[in-house]
């Protein structure tokens, strides 16, 4: 824990549980940001203390105001700066003067808004070094803690929500306003509601920490538009599930590239590659949503329920068609139906009219009453097989929607399985969903949501029983051979690594590449070709040319002297044609490796998330199809699995249509020595093997091509001291 | 007219638009954070100083202006 992160960690119980709070800036003025915050305080019953300070007001709604922090005699815990962007400082300065650890600053005119903003948030952030203060902000909605011992609503929110169990996190105070009004109509609840705007102090990681720790939040959820911080979110996120087993989830904007920029505009951040996004949280145990309402359909089946045991769920239903609807959703999410045993089979026929399904999914009939609903709830709860129920209902002439929801509700506590509703229509069944809801039984409009729901919970539990492993390391590599390699690049002040010295850092890392020699004349080509041996490969070797197909520089399948003499003539033609000013250093003469299937293996450096891997298979799998995984470096040997498998043309690397089976794990051997390379080499910036050529399994791969950009190391060391400052 | 007295005049107006008595006006007291002058409060003081001193200041810089030893340099300028 950095020494900032330690003092936010002593501060933040004083920013969510104070004993007093100063509003500073505050005033009478009814429907502004300082006088609503002040009247959100008071209306919420706030156990504590409020300040206002104002410096003209002697009075606000009765309670006695202060000219400055410094003037209140008594100690305050927390401070709300709602002042103007301009005069902020001077009232942090105050602060920190008054010995106040914590702060919320709302007042927007800061990062976000560039120019002269950058330097007054820079400055709040050294006050508050200076007094090793913790604030919240700026630019943000403030925020609420619904347990009963504070009851704070230091927020401009219309409303206090009720008390519960979800932690909310939001970069946009817009978005917690229409998210609050969301959640009341459905009596959602929170423990803890936080918007921390331009996090320039305290950040969503720092948040997390806290939340995990809170013994009122059990599900957090996070609302993001940039991660600028995507390791160390990466880190907090599979320590906090580790250690608490609390699910985080979270919203993360700016998926498309026009998102990406209205996120950069809003906030002043830069958005990263979205799918390196997806994988990140994926190896971190993050649930991602997509949207609002799928974010709450996880959160509070996540919140509300037991965790299944298993994936397998019972289907109760007055209505044929949506069963049908229940069941395809939930195969197509991974779930499975229970099958039940002779007893609740007995139970059901038993209870059910002789017209009733019952098998699963159990239909109750169009006239089912809550009797019926009771008994088929009874039976199938207490069956072995059964994880978790399904309840649909549609609303017939005779249909007791709310004594049904009654039933669920009380059925529902006699037994540790969860339980998912979905009362479809919207008008007529209104009262029982709002029964269900009142009595924490997750609802869902559509039966594909409560899928989903069910199955998000189900591969949670899965991802908590994950075995976290350590990074592969790999150790019988030739550092220092490929160390001088890139001294001699750098030296050279180049960022692009020519393929025959980047063949030579492959080597030294016991990738499988083949043979072959750079060569300056036509006959040295001949000479070597004897070495060598037919067909063979001849590529253009220069500083200036990358692309190397782009200048005719590749002329593959030569198969005697005769054609080594025309590829080398005729190349060096077309260079002369085609790419005059390039400096040619040589020809590379390469053995021309067996044909098999093509992928290609790829490193690219993240702002947000540091060295990420890329597999995926060559061609139109990639071109077209976009067939490609990612990872977040360092991987570990599973993990390096994983991504082979994750691709849809696994099938293909696997066997498909009688084709032989590819060696799956020389390509997880080179994932792995890749990975090596790059802790070994952060400079690397950019790390293309394309094609990586796939033989049958036992027969390893090869290396056809490969490309290294880098950072030149003063590159680096200014970054790093940028970093720091 | 000396700076002493420009300064004076500033603070009379100060007074007059914030509706403060003078005396709580001090020199380096700034109209947000010592006087409470809110954004309307702002855009009158800086209307106001023009009428005063019979001059057209450049209002987003007359804006940005945040104390009274300030604004008295600042209209000083436009005086000289």
């Amino acid at each position: 824990m950095t020494i900032r992160a330690s003092i936010h960690h002593q501060n933040l119980d004083k920013i969510f549980y104070p004993e007093s709070v100063a509003i500073v800036g505050a005033n009478k003025v009814s429907g502004t940001v300082p006088n609503d915050i002040l009247m959100s305080i008071l209306h919420a019953n706030f156990n504590g203390v409020v300040f206002p300070v104002s410096p003209r007001e002697k009075f606000i709604a009765g309670v006695k105001a202060y000219k400055y922090v410094i003037d209140i005699e008594d100690p305050v815990d927390l401070a709300i700066l709602v002042f103007p962007s301009s005069v902020c400082h001077m009232a942090l300065e105050q602060c920190g003067k008054k010995g106040i650890k914590a702060v919320i600053i709302i007042s927007a005119g800061f990062k976000e808004v560039g120019g002269a903003g950058i330097d007054r948030e820079k400055r709040l952030i050294e006050i508050a070094n200076k007094y090793d203060m913790s604030f919240i902000g700026p630019n943000c909605l403030g925020v609420i803690n619904t347990d009963p011992r504070t009851r704070l609503n230091a927020s401009f929110a219309r409303k206090m929500p009720e008390e519960g169990s979800i932690g909310f996190l939001s970069q946009s105070g817009a978005l917690c306003t229409a998210v609050l009004d969301y959640a009341q109509a459905k009596h959602i609840g929170f423990s803890k509601f936080i918007s921390f705007g331009n996090k320039a102090d305290i950040s969503e990681i720092d948040l997390l920490y806290y939340l995990a720790e809170d013994e009122k939040t059990k599900v957090i959820l996070l609302y993001l538009e940039e991660v600028s911080k995507g390791k160390q979110l990466m880190l907090a996120a599979r320590d906090i599930i580790q250690r608490t087993g609390k699910p985080i989830l979270v919203l993360k904007s700016g998926r498309t590239s026009e998102g990406a920029s209205a996120a950069a505009s809003h906030t002043g951040s830069l958005a990263g590659r979205d799918d390196i996004c997806d994988a990140a949280f994926e190896q971190s145990g993050i649930i991602r949503c997509y949207d609002i309402e799928e974010m709450f359909n996880r959160a509070i089946a996540l919140t509300y329920q037991p965790a299944p045991r298993s994936n397998k769920v019972a289907i109760i239903t007055n209505a044929g068609g949506p069963g049908v609807l229940t069941t395809d959703a939930a195969i197509m999410q991974g779930l499975s139906l229970a099958s039940f045993n002779e007893t609740t089979s007995q139970l059901l026929k038993k209870h059910l009219p002789a017209t009733a399904n019952t098998k699963n999914p159990i239909d109750v009939i169009g006239d089912a009453r809550a009797d019926r609903y009771n008994a088929a709830l009874s039976a199938v709860f207490n069956d072995p097989d059964v994880a978790g129920v399904f309840v649909i209902l549609t609303p017939q002439s005779m249909t007791e929607i709310e004594d049904i929801a009654k039933e669920i509700t009380v059925v529902s506590e006699q037994f540790d399985k969860p339980i998912y509703t979905s009362f479809m229509g919207e008008s007529d069944v209104a009262p029982g969903i709002d029964i269900l809801q009142r009595n924490k039984i997750p609802h869902y409009i559509l039966p594909e949501s409560m899928a989903d729901a069910f199955a998000t919970v189900w591969q949670f539990e899965q991802i908590k029983q994950k075995e976290w492993f350590h990074e592969t390391f790999v150790d019988n590599v030739l550092f220092d051979k490929a160390h001088m390699v890139f001294t001699n690049v750098n030296a050279k002040n180049q960022t692009y690594i020519t393929e025959d010295l980047s063949s030579e850092i492959l080597q030294a890392y016991r990738f499988p590449l083949p043979q072959m020699k750079m060569i300056q004349s036509q006959q040295e080509a001949l000479n070597v070709a004897e070495t060598i041996g037919y067909p063979m490969v001849m590529k253009v070797v220069s500083n200036d040319i990358i692309h190397k197909s782009d200048v005719h520089g590749v002329t593959t399948d030569i198969r005697s002297p005769e054609e080594v003499r025309l590829a080398f003539q005729t190349m060096k033609f077309l260079m002369e044609q085609e790419a005059p000013n390039a400096a040619l250093k040589g020809m590379l003469l390469v053995q021309q490796v067996e044909q098999g299937i093509e992928a290609i293996l790829g490193i690219k450096h993240d702002p947000s998330f540091g060295h990420v891997m890329m597999f995926g298979l060559g061609g139109i799998f990639v071109e077209i199809y976009k067939d490609v995984c990612f990872k977040v470096l360092p991987i570990t040997e599973q993990e390096a699995w994983e991504m082979v498998s994750s691709i849809k043309a696994a099938p293909l690397l696997k066997g498909a249509r009688g084709t032989n089976p590819k060696d799956l794990a020389a390509i997880v051997d080179c994932m792995l020595k890749l990975n090596q390379l790059v802790i070994d080499f952060p400079q690397i910036k950019e790390l293309d093997i394309n094609p990586l050529i796939i033989h049958n399994e036992g027969k390893g791969c090869h290396v056809a091509d490969a490309k290294i950009f880098i950072n030149l190391q003063s590159e680096l060391q200014s970054k790093k001291s940028k970093e720091k400052q | 007219m000396t700076s002493t007295e420009t300064t004076e005049r500033v603070k009379k107006v100060v007074a007059q638009v914030l509706k403060i008595d003078a005396s709580e006006i001090g020199d380096d007291s700034n109209f947000i954070f010592d006087l409470g002058a809110d954004s309307m409060q702002s855009i009158q003081l800086v209307a106001a100083f023009e009428e005063e001193f019979d001059i057209e200041m450049d209002e987003d810089k007359a804006l940005e202006v945040q104390n009274i030893a300030d604004a008295s340099s600042f209209i000083q300028s436009y005086l000289s």
